[in-house]
């Protein structure tokens, strides 16, 4: 089996077993078992509860899922921009395609992290959790597309003057009917930038949810468990805290793996 | 050149625009955290309808901008009621100094772990894994690891999230050197790697390697946040992270323009190695 289809399939493995954690009757990542805080692991919470009796099991599990989804929503966003933008700039007029990759430029000149935590703080204080999750991973979907619209811009334009699209222009197609078929030739191009995406997202998500600026509780989010790891005196109590990290590692190397093979 | 530099004094004005127009028009530009508590609610709304009526609209808002930029203040705190600018001075050095280090760092680990697996003739796993393992933990992550365990500091810390990245570069730009036609005929002809490296290898190498650069430079400015928030270093990236938790708009509008003028620069860093190559 190659590397990238084993990474596939552990990738659905967890999924699935994330599914049916969050699935199980009587699961809830924001139910506080006030009689077990910080508890270690047990038949009732098999990896241990955090510091408000929330079981971690149940948490990691539904942040497994939220980040995925966010991640690959934001990823389908971004590369489906980068796809129009790039083609607009290549087959358009030549001051559109100008101005387009000025945006880009601009987009590209802002990092990451700062935009970020400036449309973070730039919310209402009073911004419900699941908003704010829908937030960060638009802001990722937004940052995200100037580099790949880059990439799409020369490969359009590599196409615009190849042979079977100077032959399409000749028997009069029309622009409409030729981005038609240059789509189909631009998703060896779109398929790994979308793949290459989701850790990028994954990663940015889990970086502002520990400095605090993320997914807003009680929402799960890898982030917002990363943030336990300041805690020392939860760390000296379980050894459960590192759950999250561990599995977020592995699921990382496993989002790699696949964008590696494509 | 001049063609190049008027784009990025254009890409500067417009990342200034965007970013005001993007404070300016969030939701939650006129709030404040301290209007929850009772004890200075007052005077926190009384602040922002001040801050209301002088960002009444966007022009004026923009030109208060650059006319706090031309006179080197760069506006007022909104947490700390100075210029922005005394916030920030002293921050720039400690900020720069760790940037400086953590770059030079990552660039010889990467560099000499690049040349070493790459001269081999099967790529190891025992280069090859911790790079991977390394791109796949968050910058927060292995700064909060470091600090539990007690060994490495920021500067470490930048330099091994660096590296794991340069050398996924360096060593796939370096294999494929080692392999180029005329490369392989002259080792078969017995010309020293040492000579080869000089005189064909990294000429050959240097337009990826000023991109290379830039790249790094910008990944540095986004890891610098978290590094410096969680070693407690009092540099530009704790600060944004400070403006951001108490909603400090003009500090973090700052130093944003100050990290994007920082990552064009850093553009200019490769533009002029290709330059310099062509020439």
């Amino acid at each position: 089996m190659s590397l990238g289809r084993g990474a596939l399939f552990l990738l659905l493995g967890l999924v699935l077993a994330a599914a049916a954690v969050v699935a199980r009757p009587g699961a809830s990542y924001s139910y506080q078992d006030r009689e077990a805080p910080l508890a270690g692991s047990s038949w009732r919470h098999p990896a241990g509860t955090d510091d408000l009796g929330r079981d971690r099991l149940v948490r990691v599990s539904a942040a497994l899922l939220l980040s995925l989804a966010g991640s690959l929503a934001a990823a389908a966003i971004s590369t489906a921009a980068a796809a129009g933008v790039g083609t607009l700039a290549a087959f358009g007029p030549a001051a559109a395609g100008w101005g387009a990759m000025l945006v880009c430029d601009v987009f590209l000149a802002l990092p990451w992290m700062f935009l970020l935590m400036m449309v973070r703080s730039a919310l209402p204080l009073t911004t419900l959790p699941a908003h704010s999750a829908a937030v960060t991973f638009l802001v990722l979907a937004a940052l995200g597309w100037p580099a790949c619209a880059r990439a799409v811009y020369r490969g359009a334009v590599a196409q615009r003057t190849s042979g079977w699209m100077l032959h399409a222009r000749a028997t009069g197609l029309c622009r409409v009917q030729v981005i038609r078929h240059l789509l189909p030739n631009l998703f060896p191009l779109l398929i790994p930038q979308f793949l290459v995406s989701i850790p990028a997202f994954v990663i940015a998500e889990a970086n502002l949810g520990a400095l605090g600026l993320g997914i807003s509780e009680p929402l799960p989010s890898w982030g917002g468990m990363l943030f336990e790891l300041n805690n020392s005196a939860m760390l000296m109590q379980t050894r459960w805290v590192y759950l999250p990290l561990a599995l977020l590692i592995v699921v990382l190397l496993a989002l790699e793996g696949v964008a590696q093979e494509a | 050149m001049a063609r190049w530099l008027a784009r990025t004094v254009a890409v500067i004005l417009l990342v200034m625009v965007g970013t005001t127009m993007l404070v300016r028009f969030a939701p939650g530009y006129f709030s404040d955290a301290a209007e929850m508590d009772a004890r200075y609610a007052d005077v926190a709304r009384a602040e922002l309808a001040a801050e209301a009526a002088r960002s009444h609209s966007l022009a004026q808002m923009l030109a208060a901008e650059i006319g706090g930029w031309l006179r080197g203040d760069s506006g007022v705190s909104r947490q700390f009621g100075v210029p922005v600018w005394e916030l920030i001075q002293p921050r720039l050095a400690v900020s720069g100094a760790l940037l400086l280090r953590g770059i030079a760092l990552a660039w010889a680990l990467a560099l000499c772990a690049s040349l070493l697996s790459s001269a081999s003739r099967n790529p190891s796993l025992l280069w090859q894994a911790p790079a991977a393992i390394l791109l796949a933990v968050p910058a927060a992550a292995l700064a909060t690891l470091c600090l539990l365990v007690n060994s490495g500091g920021p500067v470490l810390v930048l330099a091994l999230l660096l590296a794991a990245r340069d050398f996924k570069f360096l060593h796939r730009a370096l294999r494929r050197a080692w392999l180029d036609p005329h490369v392989l005929h002259a080792r078969a002809q017995g010309v020293r790697s040492r000579h080869l490296l000089r005189a064909h290898i990294v000429p050959a190498l240097l337009p990826q390697l000023g991109a290379l650069a830039s790249l790094s430079a910008v990944t540095a400015l986004s890891a610098l946040v978290p590094i410096e928030v969680i070693f407690n270093v009092p540099g530009l990236g704790d600060l944004a992270w400070n403006a951001a938790i108490n909603r400090d708009l003009p500090v973090l509008l700052t130093v944003t323009m100050i990290m994007a003028l920082a990552v064009v620069c850093a553009g200019m860093g490769s533009y002029r190695t290709v330059a310099w190559r062509e020439a």
